[in-house]
């Protein structure tokens, strides 16, 4: 890993400098500015159990679904395309610090990206709430959301990496990050709509569903629950998809 | 150059590499070493393996079985070790569109351990030593010709001051100007690196290269000095000439003087004919033949002893590959 900050510095400067990661941020706040001002209106429309900046995390899955594929798609596959990460290989850097700088700095430009979203509910407030009233979001709200987001994201980005890694083609490889994406997040729901209780064959998924449940966590994170057990679930995922990249990356012929 | 460390007998050495993707075998018990400081052309036809066993060597793909060293380093055994020692240049030259020369010459120079101190330094030298920092320095590498690319990968292959440089085809689609610059770049290095490198130009590796390693299909079918190439592959020397006599009357002044001789016709205008006499490479006649053909009556216009090239030992060399029914 004697390289990874080299090879960090060196990613976090392509993506600032990527038209791709300013598509994405831009397509990111259109999505998430777009569903905060319709959760202002229907919030202004009647009395709701949830302030607007819960209802607008609510739609975490629509830009982690969207976007980050766009960010995380041509990390591996566009380099194996054009052989770079083959010439890049030829170095002393290792595949293992590679993976890490590509993760860590589509990270970082995920977490900037809802960062700069918090530009939206803070400036409602700002403009629009009266000092004690909480009604237009709760700041705790915002950012406990926004550590699940955080730390789910881990995660998410790994899945996105480990997608980028087993093929040459960008499309396939954002393709296949939907598809692995949609299928944890909704996963959980599912688990969770199930009425597992009265399958008695099913009664061994009870314990592994109860840890899916996706927007359980960005609810428990909202309210301040801080459980362990999501974060242990995010960070061993990360570290295996993150391994199985390696493994991709070092095994490329 | 790098610290300070015993001198290898060999600075590369490849012993009975073998590759295989399932079936088929794209290299096979190849066995051959680059001494230190030594030019070395990779010779051998399109698909004969030639990367391959240049991507084996720079760790960047696992032979099946035989053992590749680079400055007496197991590729297999210690990669990060090997590659500290090796520069290489991949056939098609991938190179990142969107940085600017001395970005990328800079990262790489980061990324190949040179001390930070001298990364400005090495990268000006080696921008100088290719030709880059007048028209390229500042230029993004997605908008140069193919010629400055090519530099470009050359220019990082000796960041480093690595102690074994490989390249891949380095003068493809070049033109002859630039062919010229990165062929005198190259020979500049002899005695300072070992330096393998793969061309179609044979012409330019004769120029170049100190010794040549011949494969086809995938085996060793010759490697040496092209003098001693000359001398095992082509037994025979040949003189071409131009004369009014039939080729029987040349055929019989030809084995008065070298019973071994033959004589074959050529393509010929204007009333004159052409033929092509061969001798065996020893025969005392190849100095008194055209006095022994004009004693015997033989009128000539021409007569010119005939140069063999490394073309022509490339030829003759992947002839004789043996083992042909033994690939799928």
């Amino acid at each position: 890993m004697r390289h990874f900050r080299t090879l960090l510095a060196h990613e976090l400067r392509s993506a600032a400098l990527s038209w791709n990661t300013w598509a994405a941020g831009g397509l990111f706040l259109a999505l998430m500015g777009g569903i905060h001002f319709f959760a202002l209106i229907e919030a202004s429309r009647a009395p709701s159990d949830r302030t607007p900046v819960e209802s607008t995390l609510w739609f975490f899955w629509l830009p982690l679904l969207c976007v980050l594929p766009l960010l995380t798609m041509r990390t591996f596959a566009e380099e194996r395309r054009s052989g770079t990460l083959a010439a890049l290989l030829t170095t002393p850097a290792s595949a293992t610090a590679v993976v890490w700088a590509k993760f860590l700095s589509t990270w970082i430009v995920w977490v900037v990206f809802w960062l700069l979203f918090t530009v939206f509910p803070l400036l409602t407030v700002q403009r629009l709430g009266t000092p004690g009233d909480t009604r237009l979001g709760d700041p705790s709200i915002l950012w406990g959301g926004l550590c699940f987001i955080a730390i789910s994201g881990l995660l998410h980005v790994a899945i996105g990496i480990l997608c980028s890694c087993v093929t040459r083609s960008s499309a396939l490889a954002a393709l296949l990050a939907f598809i692995c994406l949609l299928a944890m997040t909704a996963a959980g729901g599912a688990m969770e709509s199930l009425p597992i209780e009265s399958w008695e064959w099913l009664g061994w998924l009870r314990e592994p569903a109860a840890h899916l449940r996706t927007f359980g966590h960005l609810q428990d994170f909202a309210a301040g629950i801080l459980d362990s057990r999501p974060i242990v679930l995010y960070g061993t995922g990360t570290l295996l998809c993150l391994g199985l990249a390696v493994l991709s990356v070092e095994g490329q012929e | 150059m790098n610290e300070a460390a015993p001198l290898p007998e060999a600075a590369v050495v490849a012993e009975k590499l073998t590759k295989r993707y399932g079936s088929l075998t794209a290299v096979e018990d190849l066995s051959f070493s680059v001494a230190p400081g030594e030019i070395v052309g990779f010779l051998g036809p399109n698909g004969a393996g030639k990367s391959t066993t240049m991507r084996i060597l720079s760790g960047t793909m696992s032979g099946t079985s035989g053992r590749a060293t680079i400055w007496g380093v197991s590729v297999a055994l210690d990669p990060a070790g090997a590659k500290r020692h090796l520069a290489y240049m991949p056939e098609n030259n991938p190179l990142p569109e969107d940085l600017r020369v001395e970005e990328y010459l800079t990262l790489r120079a980061r990324l190949k351990d040179v001390v930070p101190s001298r990364v400005d330094e090495r990268v000006r030298k080696v921008m100088d030593d290719c030709d880059l920092t007048r028209r390229a320095s500042g230029r993004l590498i997605g908008q140069l010709s193919k010629g400055f690319r090519q530099r470009v990968g050359i220019a990082d292959a000796l960041l480093a001051e690595p102690r074994v440089v490989i390249l891949d085809e380095p003068t493809i689609g070049l033109d002859p100007h630039q062919i010229l610059g990165i062929r005198d770049l190259i020979r500049s290095l002899r005695g300072k690196m070992a330096v393998l490198i793969s061309s179609h130009i044979l012409h330019e590796v004769e120029q170049v290269c100190d010794k040549v390693v011949i494969i086809n299909r995938g085996r060793l079918v010759a490697q040496g000095r092209t003098e001693d190439l000359r001398r095992e592959l082509l037994p025979e020397v040949s003189f071409t000439l131009v004369t009014r006599s039939d080729e029987a009357a040349l055929l019989v002044a030809c084995r008065a003087i070298e019973p071994a001789a033959s004589v074959a016709a050529l393509p010929s205008a204007d009333g004159w004919s052409t033929f092509r006499i061969s001798l065996p490479t020893g025969s005392p006649a190849r100095e008194t033949l055209a006095g022994a053909l004009i004693a015997a009556g033989i009128s000539l216009r021409e007569i010119a002893e005939d140069r063999f090239g490394l073309e022509d030992i490339f030829l003759a060399a992947t002839r004789r590959t043996p083992g042909e029914s033994r690939r799928s």
